[in-house]
């Protein structure tokens, strides 16, 4: 498709060339009187922006801070479901496996073991302040055992963390605004929390992906020749390569590390397409009249290419990294399924997908309602927000969604 | 011609050593070592410098990957490390159920989204027009996992109109009863964007020169857009088709693992978690193959329907 | 099209397409009309008893091939009785030399291999099968079984290693075969494991001339089974799909179980007397997605299921099925698996490892800081037993009256940690006794019980403010790292192969390091006794010595036990007899199916589609 789009746009190049000027505000300001025209573009663009404020204020930690948090029974449904009343939740038993009393051993046998550490715990467990004399160890820390013991603990849970013992089980409510997930975890601030990973993965990995297509398309198409001949080669080595298999292949080398990882699967794998683009474009202006006068005042190659063609490509790049982001996005879905997804301690949409997946057939639809509602939404808002820009951009595409 | 095609066939191959450069880099240097768990549950160091021994893992690099060109060249790729079932009867027993589900999914969503994208935009920039691609957009915007989800929650269960999962014995019980859910999932998937696609290919054809011509000449709207502008759209159309074809028989991995379907894809998975080397170089190296064919046939064709078209 | 409509249409093209019919058994009375659909959550590998590792390849075995010995269906616990044997082996000379005699006129099924002869089943076919186990070339996953135990039989792997031939036809002095249906094994060292070793489905009798025509050139025969066992590999769809057809030539047996459990009095004048197998027919389907699975098991589509864990809660209450299962006829049989999860500690790690007090003391708050409980009800949903045992039960040596005193208690163990000055800095997070900062790695696989146990061990660590790290790795990868010892804890599980103590026991074994001792724990107190245990047979003095390795296991903490799960099969009303066993994996060969009242017997061809 590249050289029909290329072949359609001119007139807002024109100006470009004509000013021989590589910013061109003209088009980028004629782009936005476009685009506010458009009523579907707006509204697609005030939801991205909603999501994207959300997606700050959550990160920022003023929404969903607490998103780890129990305050739910196990499966709390939503507010606003009217089910009989949910099993009651499973005894949480809050000492031990089988009852805090229980006798270390059978009541007739003695063990010959020896405890190294039997006293210690002896003196700890019966409230005793430990350090006190007899003590059999010193202990640098003995100066502050008088303070209570649990002082830390009370710190955490003051701090918000040490989860389990934030809310007492009693206080777990019964219902929440869109339901809870297994833990009891409200599906609200976890969806909100999710769009934070999933948008930021989303973002960062499609930045990753069209720095390197750009990067690359710019090199291979401004040098041209062996050079270009080596990334064509890079690039169709690596479109061949099945992309189920190389995201498998770059997640088994990378090893799970967490959100970063998936950014550098995602965008390692991604940035064919948006090289093929770019590498066109730069084939097509090198030989631009404004480029060679760049060459006449003595501008180096690396200025040529990124600041005298850059910016009459960077459309090209603004909508291929707005259709990255929504293909990746819903990647992070299946990258989750296939188990390299966030880490524990980070929800996204795709984890929660993947853990929705057995609640369905338990009846408990929310987490997957949730979950999928809201990305769909933001992912929708995103599409139709790109093909608004794209048709802003170059509006001799008007109408054409999807290339 | 003759030329051309000579020409691209040896353009192959440094695509195909560059691919089997990368396969050998992703999984025999930086990939796992499966020894350990075929050792069984209790095993000594001797036992897994065996095992290591057999497999080859064990030899340097140089030469693991000279085995590997061997393989490649000879298309024989050896045996399964978890099953010892020789890989080339592990593709092509898979590649059936695969294709029982992708070929009928390909012809009726190309069908139907043919049929839509001429129609929408026959009007184009109409409410219509823009209500449909709307619909495209939000059916483009739900994972596919949901879909799956819930298309099996609901159709198959709950309402009973397919079988949850299963494959049989005989080609049609399969393509009848087994594969018309995920078939049916697959067309909610691909029609989008297939639709949006097709759209974009038709609406070239709809300003060019010849359809004011036909027009002006007095032929039937019908006629023009179902012969005259169809004919010209088919050819990025058919391209784009072919040059999707490899990619989707892995691409239904997710259809297959949850219909029970023993297609290619669930392979994948399965050789991905047990490690079985073989058999995922083997069908890396099929599928960059296959890819690297379609799209010098695509190409080809592009040529053949369209004189104008100019060969680089 | 309705559901009803479909499955019409898919039983007419069966109809069809299939058009076989196997032969009426008259020896056993199974009938072609009588189909079990069974299924897999996972692929299996293949079927040779000596290089088949997983636990589904194995169920199939079990049906295909025959060992020495078995166990009692109903016997708990679990009871070794005679198979293909005539009688339990005799033991002598100290636990140390075993005689068993084959029973006469069992054959194999007709295979090409045995150019059209009736092949008879011998005892040298069970020396066959244990030579095989120890094949350097075979590489087979079971030769612990055997390995260092049967005299002259590792010479002859140290010689093929040499050679690169494994010398079968050369005379193993462990291995007597007095006469064409005797086997006499002798051992270096006095083991009363060993019929646990002859019922396990790798030692199962395989025919040499079969293995020498189908062999590939690791010497397995994964894909060409021919036994002496009830039913035989009739089609077989890799990972997708098994059928099974009765074996003709099956000698047959009649039902006659026992048992003293009331629950199982129905069952015992349900199934008394008949002519065994019954099941002309046998379905396995592997479906790797929960979802898919249950909804197939619901829509009447396999008859029997393990649920397993993430599905449990949908099915059952508690223990017991939900009414509208109830209301269907659903029957449920449950066991505790005969296995353990533990988490290790690497005792040779400089962080968590070790015999001094403050690091015995971090392990033992580290243990007390996490919530077992909460892993039953949220993890494994209610279907799991806390392990105060490292025995678990149903298997000899499990002492049910043992209470640990390892509890759930975050508040002492913070005392704990605060005692032996693991005192928290400015971040908040604890330092080590020298004031170092640390951070536990907790390895886990990629899946979602790894990341469930993820976050439980990350709310353990919280409330004792220990940071911790989450190190995920594929499953092999990780296999490797804790081989060389360098992973620094993991959950890790252990099913029984046999039902003795001795199987678990040996998991902290000194020796065992590099193999299957996880955490690299040696502990010379514990490999003394564990020394001792093994020279003695099941009895109360070996018991009292598990106890104190119990206690070792408490006070120095290499492990916290952590959960043995519930096994919960799901059966559909019409299948008649079906009790889960905990050892044997497949109960197929006990089992009948009710016949819809009114349907004509024995239709030929018909896969009765459920209607």
């Amino acid at each position: 498709m590249a050289t029909d789009i290329a072949a359609l746009r001119s007139g807002t190049q024109a100006s470009a060339r004509d000013a021989r000027h590589p910013v061109s505000p003209g088009l980028w300001m004629l782009a936005w009187r476009r685009l506010r025209s458009d009523t579907v573009g707006m509204v697609s663009l005030a939801i991205v922006a909603a999501f994207i404020v959300m997606m700050i204020l959550s990160a920022l930690g003023f929404v969903a801070a607490d998103w780890n948090r129990e305050v739910g029974i196990n499966y709390a449904p939503p507010s606003f479901v009217d089910v009989e009343p949910a099993a009651p939740p499973p005894p949480v038993a809050t000492s031990g496996a089988t009852g805090a009393e229980s006798v270390p051993t059978g009541p007739e046998y003695h063990s010959t073991i020896v405890d190294p550490i039997g006293d210690v715990i002896e003196q700890l467990r019966s409230g005793k302040p430990a350090g006190a004399p007899g003590a059999p160890d010193k202990s640098g820390a003995s100066d502050e055992k008088s303070v209570d013991p649990l002082a830390d603990v009370m710190a955490d849970i003051r701090a918000g963390k040490g989860v389990a013992a934030a809310v007492k089980p009693e206080d777990r409510r019964a219902t929440l605004p869109l339901g809870g997930d297994k833990w009891g975890r409200d599906v609200l601030r976890k969806t909100i929390k999710g769009s934070e990973t999933s948008i930021f993965v989303g973002l960062a990995a499609a930045a990753v992906a069209t720095f390197l297509g750009t990067l690359f398309g710019a090199i291979a198409g401004y040098y041209g020749r062996w050079v270009d001949d080596f990334f064509n080669w890079f690039y169709s080595v690596f479109s061949s390569i099945p992309y189920l298999l190389l995201i498998l292949a770059v997640a088994a080398v990378l090893q799970q590390k967490g959100t970063m990882t998936i950014i550098l699967i995602l965008g390692l794998t991604g940035w064919t397409g948006v090289f093929r683009l770019i590498r066109a474009e730069y084939l097509k202006h090198k030989s631009r009249e404004y480029v060679q006068a760049a060459d006449a005042i003595g501008a180096s190659n690396a200025r040529r290419m990124f600041v005298h063609i850059f910016p009459n490509v960077s459309h090209v790049v603004l909508v291929q990294l707005s259709i990255l982001v929504v293909g990746f996005i819903k990647s992070e879905v299946i990258l989750s399924f296939l188990g390299f997804g966030v880490p524990v301690d980070v929800v996204s949409w795709g984890s929660m997908l993947n853990e929705a997946q057995n609640e369905l057939i338990l009846g408990k639809w929310w987490q997957l309602v949730s979950a999928g509602t809201a990305m769909a939404v933001l992912v929708t808002a995103f599409s139709l927000f790109t093909d608004a820009l794209r048709d802003a951009l170059d509006p001799k595409l008007r109408g054409r969604a999807g290339t | 011609m003759g030329g051309y095609i000579v020409r691209r066939l040896w353009q192959m191959l440094p695509t195909m050593l560059g691919v089997i450069l990368l396969v050998f880099f992703l999984f025999n240097w930086v990939g796992g070592d499966p020894a350990y768990v075929l050792a069984g549950k209790i095993s000594n160091q001797e036992q897994i410098d065996n095992i290591r021994r057999q497999l080859g893992v064990d030899q340097p690099y140089v030469v693991q990957l000279w085995i590997f060109i061997k393989q490649v060249v000879t298309a024989d790729f050896g045996a399964s490390w978890s099953t010892n079932e020789r890989v080339s009867h592990i593709l092509m027993t898979r590649l059936g159920p695969s294709l029982t589900v992708v070929v009928p999914l390909v012809i009726i969503a190309t069908i139907i989204s043919i049929g839509l994208a001429l129609a929408v935009a026959y009007v184009r920039g109409s409410l219509t027009d823009r209500a449909v691609m709307i619909v495209c957009t939000i059916g483009l915007s739900i994972s596919i996992l949901v879909y799956i989800i819930v298309f099996q929650y609901v159709f198959a269960y709950k309402l009973g109109w397919f079988p949850v999962q299963g494959w049989g014995d005989s080609f049609f019980e399969n393509l009848f009863v087994y594969a018309s859910l995920p078939i049916l999932i697959g067309l909610v998937v691909s029609i989008a964007p297939e639709l949006r696609l097709y759209r974009t290919f038709v609406l070239d054809e709809i300003n060019q020169d010849y359809v004011r011509t036909a027009r002006a000449k007095g032929v039937s709207e019908n006629r023009l857009m179902w012969i005259h502008v169809l004919r010209n759209a088919s050819i990025p159309i058919i391209t784009n088709l072919m040059a999707g074809i490899p990619s989707l028989l892995l691409g239904s991995f997710l259809i297959e693992r949850f219909f029970s379907i023993p297609g290619i894809g669930r392979e994948v998975i399965l050789a991905v978690e047990r490690s079985d080397f073989p058999v995922i170089k083997a069908i890396t190296v099929y599928v960059a193959f296959a890819t690297i064919a379609t799209n010098l046939l695509a190409d080809l064709t592009y040529k053949a329907v369209d004189p104008r078209v100019q060969l680089k | 099209m309705t559901s009803r409509a479909a499955r019409r249409v898919a039983a007419l093209i069966a109809l069809c397409a299939v058009g076989l019919v196997s032969p009426l058994s008259a020896q056993t009375g199974a009938d072609p009309s009588k189909v079990l659909r069974h299924v897999f959550p996972a692929a299996e590998t293949g079927f040779d008893p000596a290089a088949s590792q997983d636990l589904y390849s194995g169920t199939i075995i079990q049906m295909l091939f025959e060992t020495l010995l078995t166990y009692d269906y109903l016997a708990r616990p679990a009871k070794l009785v005679p198979l293909t044997a005539e009688a339990l082996p005799e033991v002598s000379d100290n636990g140390k030399t075993y005689t068993v005699r084959v029973k006469k006129g069992i054959y194999f099924i007709d295979d090409a291999a045995f150019k059209g002869r009736k092949r008879e089943l011998t005892a040298a076919d069970y020396a066959y099968a244990l030579k095989r186990l120890i094949d350097p070339k075979l590489r087979s996953p079971w030769a612990w079984l055997v390995e260092g135990k049967i005299i002259g039989l590792d010479a002859l792997a140290e010689a093929a290693k040499k050679t690169g031939r494994f010398d079968y036809d050369a005379p193993v002095e462990g291995l007597e075969l007095p006469d064409r249906y005797t086997l006499r094994i002798r051992l270096k060292d006095t083991d009363y494991n060993l019929p646990y070793i002859l019922a396990h489905e790798p030692t199962s009798a395989v025919a040499r001339e079969v293995i020498e025509t189908y062999r590939d050139d690791a010497g397995r025969a994964m894909s060409n089974p021919v036994g002496t066992g009830s039913y035989m590999l009739k089609q077989w769809v890799r990972s997708s799909k098994i059928v099974l057809d009765a074996n003709p030539g099956f000698r047959g047996f009649v039902w006659d179980f026992h048992s003293d459990d009331p629950a199982d009095q129905p069952l015992i004048a349900q199934m008394k007397g008949k002519r065994m197998p019954q099941v002309g027919r046998i379905e396995v389907s592997i479906i790797e997605e929960d979802q898919a699975r249950l909804l197939a098991f619901q829509n009447g589509e396999l008859d029997l299921m393990d649920l397993g864990g993430p599905l449990a809660p949908n099915v059952l209450d508690g223990g017991k099925l939900k009414p509208e299962f109830v209301k269907k006829g659903i029957q449920l049989s449950r066991i505790v698996d005969p296995a353990t999860s533990y988490v290790y500690w690497n005792m040779q790690d400089p962080i968590v490892g070790g015999f001094s007090k403050d690091k015995i003391a971090l392990r033992r708050a580290m243990a007390m800081a996490y919530n077992v409980q909460d892993e039953i009800n949220v993890v494994r949903n209610g279907q799991a037993i806390a392990l105060e045992y490292p025995i678990p039960p149903g298997v000899v040596g499990h002492d049910p009256n043992y209470r640990s005193p390892v509890t759930y208690d975050p508040a002492l163990a913070n005392k704990l940690l605060d005692y032996f000055g693991y005192r928290k800095g400015a971040d908040g997070w604890r330092n080590l006794p020298d004031g170092k900062p640390f951070t536990i790695r907790y390895a886990s696989r990629p899946d979602s019980l790894g990341r469930q146990l993820d976050e439980l061990w990350k709310k353990a660590f919280d409330s004792i403010g220990v940071r911790m790290d989450v190190q995920k790795d594929k499953f092999p990868e990780l296999l490797k790292l804790e081989r060389q010892c360098k992973l620094m804890m993991r959950t890790a599980s252990w099913i029984a192969d046999y039902p003795d103590a001795d199987n678990f026991m040996q998991l902290l074994y000194g020796k065992n390091i590099g193999q299957n001792n996880n955490g690299c724990a040696k502990i010379p107190e514990y490999d003394r006794l564990y020394e001792q245990s093994i020279r003695m047979p099941p009895s109360p003095e070996r018991d009292r010595i598990y106890h104190d390795m119990a206690r070792i296991i408490e006070v120095y903490a290499p492990w916290r036990l952590d959960t043995a799960t519930y096994r919960n099969m799901l059966v559909q009303p019409r299948i008649q007899g079906y009790r889960k066993h905990p050892i044997l994996h497949a109960e197929w060969a006990y089992v009948d199916i009710a016949k819809p009242p009114g349907s004509v017997s024995a239709t030929p061809g018909n896969r009765s589609a459920p209607d």
